[in-house]
């Protein structure tokens, strides 16, 4: 016996717009009777990769089999039979009753001089009760609400009577009463008939809740794919959409939700010169990222120092536009980056030493910041206490110590820091960019 | 049957009045091959030689009018019906895209240059066809590119039109001996209609006009948005291709023989949909009939109107139809809004 085929495998699809890249090298299978949620931010090629399942384009690369057979070779009726596409909304002109608008679906099944048949009626009411339109099958078109026309437009694509269903952001202009009622059949459709079913959603949680299986795209790329209970995690978020967003589990189901809280600072309103600080952190090697972003986030203008080149501190400052003193990669500080980093420390109205890892290349870094403990204050990021990354035979932890006995502030974790540096700065602080920046 | 009786009472109607009785003998004289009313104007002592005049006006002048009005009227409803489909707007028609244009640009050629003087009537409507329908193909083969829609192919008709247009102005300033017969024929009439124009008539505008209402299905899916359409599959394009082909072809029939008529291609299709709604099935052959009916209705009463005259029959459709068409229009308003537009 063989295998049966997958309803759909790209493989290695790429598509380009002239010269942007659409779809890069995508691959992925489903298996009849799935539901699949496709994610990903505007832009990131879910209706693109919709349109090549659909064959209404030719890939640049790979190839896009339905059932088994490349959608190359299916004549424009064959795919039709195969496939069926629930857009986002139709631009209707004619108001055709309900009944008729839903029997246009049945069109590959005929051939030119046919008529429709008895079959076709009983077919298209058996489809209008299921979508809860039976009533309205003599109205026309136009006077249905928008929430019965998505309905409609779901009816004729079943009309097609096809294995496979795409749907386009399907529930995008709909309530949310609308969306759950548009879902719930869809899935229903899946689980009772084994009708394949591939959306484009915006709604992650929506996604999460009918989905069996989540791929995500971003810039063209397949970036995440599994269940939702695997996708879906803050992390992703951060990174796809660019969104701060906590990850929570629905008692009941056991399914996860996401609560977006706000996006990530790029698109905040920059510090500009008015800003306060500056606020000078110290840092190196990943440690001093999260008090980066967090205090551009807070408002205030950054500096950083001495980063070493290609460290990700150092690619955080210059994608923040965090001044920062700069030393060649795993090279020993010279002389001139040390100047500068003094300067810097000096005019830091609060300094913030990140627990990074100290070796003979940086601490200088640390030592530096001993002669300004006395005239600013200086908090230290310690998260186990009397634990230091010291790779620089104990003259590491002595500054640490030095930096105690001058009066520094140890706090456990960098929000807690960020948090101090409100506090401390309190006065001087522009007017909460909390409320500009969260929705 | 009341189509019938119309035709009947049409070929009665002319420059020329012909009594009832007698116009009635004729016609069933000459349908009948004269074994009804072996003398076609028995009882009403006429002589001989004026009973043969008023036989010929009837039979070889009213009624071949009264027939090439039906068969352009129904070609032009035709066009214009495919047309506002293929490009989902309630605007289009012939005349937008062109097609009309070239056809007369094609007629000026004749007249102007003196090409087949003393066999112009064969000349004058193979320059109209001609004009016509390599305007269409231009228009096609211009819009065809890969990034064509549906808006570029209109935009590239509308443009073509008004190039066309400009080109026939240039040709007139040069040359304005033709001027007079051009603008005879801008203006439209059924005057080259005789019992062969007719024939040739008919025979293209059935032939071309059943093919074109087999389109019927494939429109209705168009009007949904071509991605729809192909995906119930219909190979949008290549429906969009032979559709704008055979109007182009249908119209330039049209054009040939009776010059510029306008407003029948535009309003035609419009009536069918208020009163039989819009499956394409019903309004292809529909406005076929209601543009059939709208250009003798128009010829009729603008006999009736100005007996004697030959008003050009193409500022009479636009008199007659407009307000019509405004009373419709707005009529429905009131009922239902009218949709997308």
């Amino acid at each position: 016996m063989t295998a049966e085929p997958p309803a759909v495998r790209v493989t290695h699809l790429g598509v380009r717009y002239r010269e942007r890249i659409a779809l890069h090298a995508v691959e992925f299978d489903v298996a009849p009777g799935e539901f699949v949620a496709l994610a990903g931010p505007n832009g990131s090629g879910k209706t693109t990769l919709l349109r090549a399942l659909l064959g209404f384009l030719t890939p640049d690369e790979g190839t896009v089999e339905l059932f088994g057979t490349p959608v190359a070779h299916l004549s424009i009726r064959e795919r039709a039979r195969r496939v069926a596409w629930v857009p986002q909304e139709e631009t209707l002109r004619d108001d055709v009753p309900l009944a008729q608008y839903v029997l246009y679906g049945r069109y590959p099944h005929h051939r030119p001089l046919d008529r429709e048949t008895e079959s076709d009626r009983t077919l298209v009411a058996r489809i209008l009760r299921e979508v809860g339109l039976a009533e309205r099958a003599a109205d026309g078109i136009l006077s249905i609400s928008g929430g019965e026309r998505q309905r409609a437009i779901l009816a004729r694509a079943l009309a097609q009577g096809t294995p496979l269903l795409l749907l386009d952001e399907p529930t995008s202009h709909l309530d949310i009463a609308h969306q759950l009622d548009l879902l719930t059949r869809v899935r229903a459709l899946s689980r009772s008939e084994g009708v394949t079913a591939i959306a484009a959603l915006h709604d992650l949680n929506l996604a999460a809740r009918f989905a069996d299986r989540i791929v995500v795209l971003s810039r063209g790329r397949r970036v995440a794919d599994g269940s939702p209970r695997n996708v879906l995690s803050e992390d992703l978020l951060a990174r796809v959409w660019g969104v701060d967003a906590q990850l929570a589990v629905d008692s009941r189901s056991g399914l996860p939700y996401l609560l977006p809280r706000r996006l990530i600072s790029e698109t905040r309103p920059a510090p500009s010169a008015l800003s306060p600080g500056p606020v000078h952190v110290v840092g190196g090697g990943g440690a001093g990222a999260p008090l980066l972003r967090g205090l551009i986030d807070e408002g205030f203008r950054v500096t950083a120092g001495a980063l070493h080149l290609l460290d990700t501190d150092a690619e955080t400052a210059e994608s923040l536009g965090v001044v920062a003193a700069v030393e060649g990669p795993f090279a020993p500080l010279s002389s001139e980056t040390r100047t500068h980093h003094r300067t810097l420390l000096a005019d830091a109205r609060v300094i913030v030493v990140a627990p990074f890892a100290v070796g003979p290349s940086n601490l200088a870094n640390l030592e530096d910041v001993l002669p300004f403990a006395s005239s600013t204050p200086v908090i230290v990021v310690d998260p186990v206490p009397g634990r230091v990354l010291d790779f620089a035979e104990g003259r590491a932890t002595a500054a640490r110590e030095a930096l105690r006995s001058s009066g520094a502030t140890f706090v456990p974790d960098s929000e807690t820091a960020v948090r101090e540096v409100v506090r401390l700065l309190a006065g001087a602080r522009a007017p909460a960019p909390e409320a500009t920046a969260e929705r | 049957m009341g189509g019938g009786l119309l035709v009947v009472l049409s070929a009665l109607l002319g420059a020329v009045d012909i009594p009832i009785r007698l116009g009635l003998q004729i016609l069933l004289h000459e349908v009948t091959g004269g074994r009804v009313f072996p003398d076609a104007c028995a009882g009403t002592g006429l002589s001989s030689t004026r009973c043969d005049a008023y036989t010929f006006i009837v039979w070889n002048l009213y009624l071949p009018e009264v027939l090439l009005a039906l068969i352009v009227g129904a070609a032009l409803g035709l066009a214009g019906g495919a047309l506002q489909g293929v490009f989902r707007n309630p605007l289009a028609d012939p005349f937008l895209l062109g097609i009309s244009s070239g056809g007369t640009l094609g007629a000026a050629i004749i007249y102007v240059y003196h090409i087949g003087v003393g066999n112009a009537d064969l000349y004058l409507p193979a320059f109209a066809f001609l004009g016509a329908v390599s305007t269409g193909l231009l228009i096609l083969t211009v819009a065809r590119g890969r990034y064509s829609s549906v808006e570029t192919l209109l935009l590239t008709g509308v443009a073509l039109a008004n190039l066309l247009s400009a080109i026939l102005s240039l040709v007139l300033l040069y040359n304005p001996a033709g001027s007079e017969q051009v603008t005879f024929w801008l203006l439209g009439g059924l005057g080259l209609a005789d019992w062969q124009v007719d024939g040739i008539a008919f025979g293209s505008v059935l032939a071309l006009g059943t093919l074109l209402s087999l389109y019927g299905r494939e429109l209705n899916l168009l009007q949904l948005g071509s991605d729809v359409a192909q995906s119930a599959g219909v190979d949008a394009s290549a429906v969009r291709l032979r559709v704008i082909l055979l109007a182009s072809l249908v119209t330039a029939v049209a054009v040939a023989f009776t010059g510029i008529i306008g407003f029948v291609g535009l309003v035609s299709p419009h009536i069918v949909r208020r009163l039989a709604g819009s499956d394409y099935r019903v309004v292809l052959p529909g406005s076929a009939a209601i543009g059939a009916l709208f250009l003798l209705g128009a010829r009729d009463i603008s006999y009736l109107a100005f007996p004697g005259s030959l008003f050009p029959l193409g500022i009479f459709t636009a008199f007659a139809g407009v307000p019509f068409f405004l009373f419709l229009l707005y009529r429905q308003r009131r009922l239902a809004p009218m949709g997308g537009g």
